[in-house]
């Protein structure tokens, strides 16, 4: 099935959710090529095992509807059938539109995906991943945006062995100004073996500094649940769950976290789960492979002090 | 200025969600979705500024529309909706299909929504909707700067970045960066005497079909049956015992 990966670059790298795609396709032998949109300079995104292009614009310009009009010709072209990308910012700005464009409903959140006689079957989790919903896709050309990490990164040789074709602007581009690329100090939440995540339980933001000096300790990333981070104790990248990140580190502890649907999707992978919190009827409990039922406040201190 | 804002009604979000074929159940008495809640907050402060007409729109079933009452009551001037029952388990496409059209029907300059619902979580719509209209996209804005003109701060994947609001587009607003005001009892009162016309499919050009057929929902046990303790001031020992034993440290 002939096939594109629409890929994205984090400070000049493939992003680790373009790699994982890659991964998949070349396990399930899809005849795939690659386009990857940024605007910064690039190096390494190319391989002698698929043809890889890069859409640049320029990073004073929001141009993804231009980029898109770039893509839709190149689908054209190719008769791609399938188009695969990530379900972040910039893949499902690119996936929309291109889905009005070829008059088709993308998939979204997908976690997993079947070929069996050219036919595609999807597969979300659904219920904080107590279920699995399953679909048939039934469209001369579809489209995927799929979760990051919903498929483990193989090997990939990366060389300089790419196109760059330079995207300019359109009718619905804006001028862009004062961009910020936030400090990322510390283990990343992605990439962390181990995740420490607070929640409501917490009581104050002036706690959170436990959880600080225990992810020092540790030499853990910090986490947090959707009511913290829209209560401003976190940055919004910091967020892990439906709407934030996903992440499947080797330990996840999550301090005074109740575990709704809505955070468990973005955890519940992890190998080890180790939840502290008062209510004994928690639902991360359900998740947890070991449950502290307890204030997180006494036990996170003792943690400190001990490790 | 006009500005068309979306607001979606869905089951009450303290239950769990429901399917039935593949579909969300939807019960005849729906809430507002609180993510709505941020881009109807920013839609009013566009408002105060250029003194603009401010529409709820909204794709719905046939119901109480408690939600839409919930959406007025933060205070925009109407109601568009479209009522129909065979629009229920709707895909993205449709919905947005839908909504330009309602945006269109409103003559909306600018069109705001939340960034994804709390029950369908596509996100996409809004993406979708600024193609249909062939107007600039910005999406996830997360901080709005209003003084001589408006200002948006967009989230990036590596950061944030700044563009100015243009005549025409459609902006989508995560929940963080404004507050939602909460409506008093005025607002609650004058709620009820603002116009809802309700219109039905026939009323709009639409012309998208469902691309996907459902096959199954699975359950897959997530019970994991770990160990559970009630602390009683040693359980940290246990939390470094287990760190050892599985050699995190």
């Amino acid at each position: 099935m002939k096939t594109l990966i629409i890929g994205e670059l984090v400070n000049t790298k493939l992003s680790s959710g373009t790699l994982e795609i890659i991964s998949k396709a070349k396990e399930l032998h899809l005849d795939f090529s690659v386009l990857i949109v940024g605007n910064s300079e690039a190096s390494n995104i190319g391989s002698d095992d698929f043809q890889s292009t890069y859409l640049k614009s320029s990073p004073n310009k929001l141009n993804l509807s231009s980029c898109s009009n770039e893509i839709k010709q190149i689908i054209e072209e190719n008769e791609i059938k399938l188009v695969l990308s990530n379900s972040s910012y910039i893949g499902r700005d690119i996936i929309a539109f291109l889905s009005v464009d070829f008059k088709t409903s993308p998939v979204s959140n997908v976690n997993n995906f079947l070929l069996n006689n050219n036919e595609i079957t999807t597969i979300n989790s659904i219920n904080g991943g107590e279920s699995e919903y399953m679909s048939l896709l039934k469209s001369e050309i579809n489209f995927l945006l799929i979760r990051p990490k919903s498929f483990d990164q193989a090997d990939i040789s990366l060389n300089d062995n790419f196109k760059t074709k330079d995207i300019t602007e359109n009718d619905n581009s804006l001028e862009v100004f004062e961009i910020h690329i936030e400090e990322k100090s510390g283990p990343q939440l992605e990439e962390s073996n181990i995740v420490i995540s607070a929640g409501r339980g917490m009581v104050d933001v002036g706690n959170l500094s436990l959880i600080e000096e225990l992810a020092s300790k540790l030499n853990a990333a910090i986490g947090g649940t959707r009511a913290i981070v829209d209560a401003g104790w976190m940055p919004y990248s910091n967020q892990v769950g439906q709407t934030g990140k996903t992440v499947k580190p080797d330990v996840y502890i999550a301090c005074g976290i109740s575990g709704a649907t809505q955070h468990q999707v973005g955890m519940k992978d992890s190998k080890y789960i180790i939840a502290i919190n008062k209510d004994e009827e928690a639902p991360i409990f359900q998740i947890a492979d070991l449950g502290i039922i307890g204030d997180t406040l006494s036990v996170i201190p003792k943690l400190i002090e001990n490790l | 200025m006009k500005i068309a804002v979306c607001a979606k009604q869905i089951p009450d979000p303290a239950n769990p969600i429901e399917y039935s074929s593949g579909n969300v159940v939807r019960p005849e008495e729906q809430v507002l979705d609180d993510t709505d809640r941020y881009g109807i907050e920013v839609a009013l402060l566009l408002k105060e500024k250029f003194d603009a007409e401010v529409t709820v729109i909204s794709m719905t079933n046939v119901g109480t529309e408690k939600g839409i009452q919930q959406a007025l009551q933060m205070g925009p001037d109407k109601a568009l909706i479209l009522e129909d029952e065979s629009l229920v388990g709707s895909n993205s496409l449709m919905t947005s299909n839908v909504l330009s059209e309602l945006a269109k029907r409103v003559d909306a300059d600018i069109v705001i929504f939340g960034t994804e619902s709390t029950d369908g979580y596509s996100g996409v719509v809004p993406q979708q909707v600024s193609r249909i209209l062939n107007v600039p996209c910005i999406s996830y804005v997360k901080n709005i700067e209003i003084d001589n003109d408006v200002t948006l701060t967009r989230q990036t994947i590596e950061g944030s970045e700044k563009v100015k609001l243009p005549e025409k587009c459609v902006i989508s607003v995560t929940a963080s960066g404004v507050e939602p005001r909460y409506p008093n009892f005025k607002d609650i009162m004058a709620a009820k005497n603002k116009d809802v016309e309700i219109i039905s499919k026939n009323d709009i050009n639409f012309e998208i079909e469902q691309n996907m057929n459902f096959i199954e929902i699975k359950d897959i046990a997530t019970n994991k049956q770990g160990e559970k303790i009630t602390d009683e001031g040693e359980a940290y020992q246990l939390i470094i015992d287990k760190l050892k034993e599985i050699k995190a440290v």
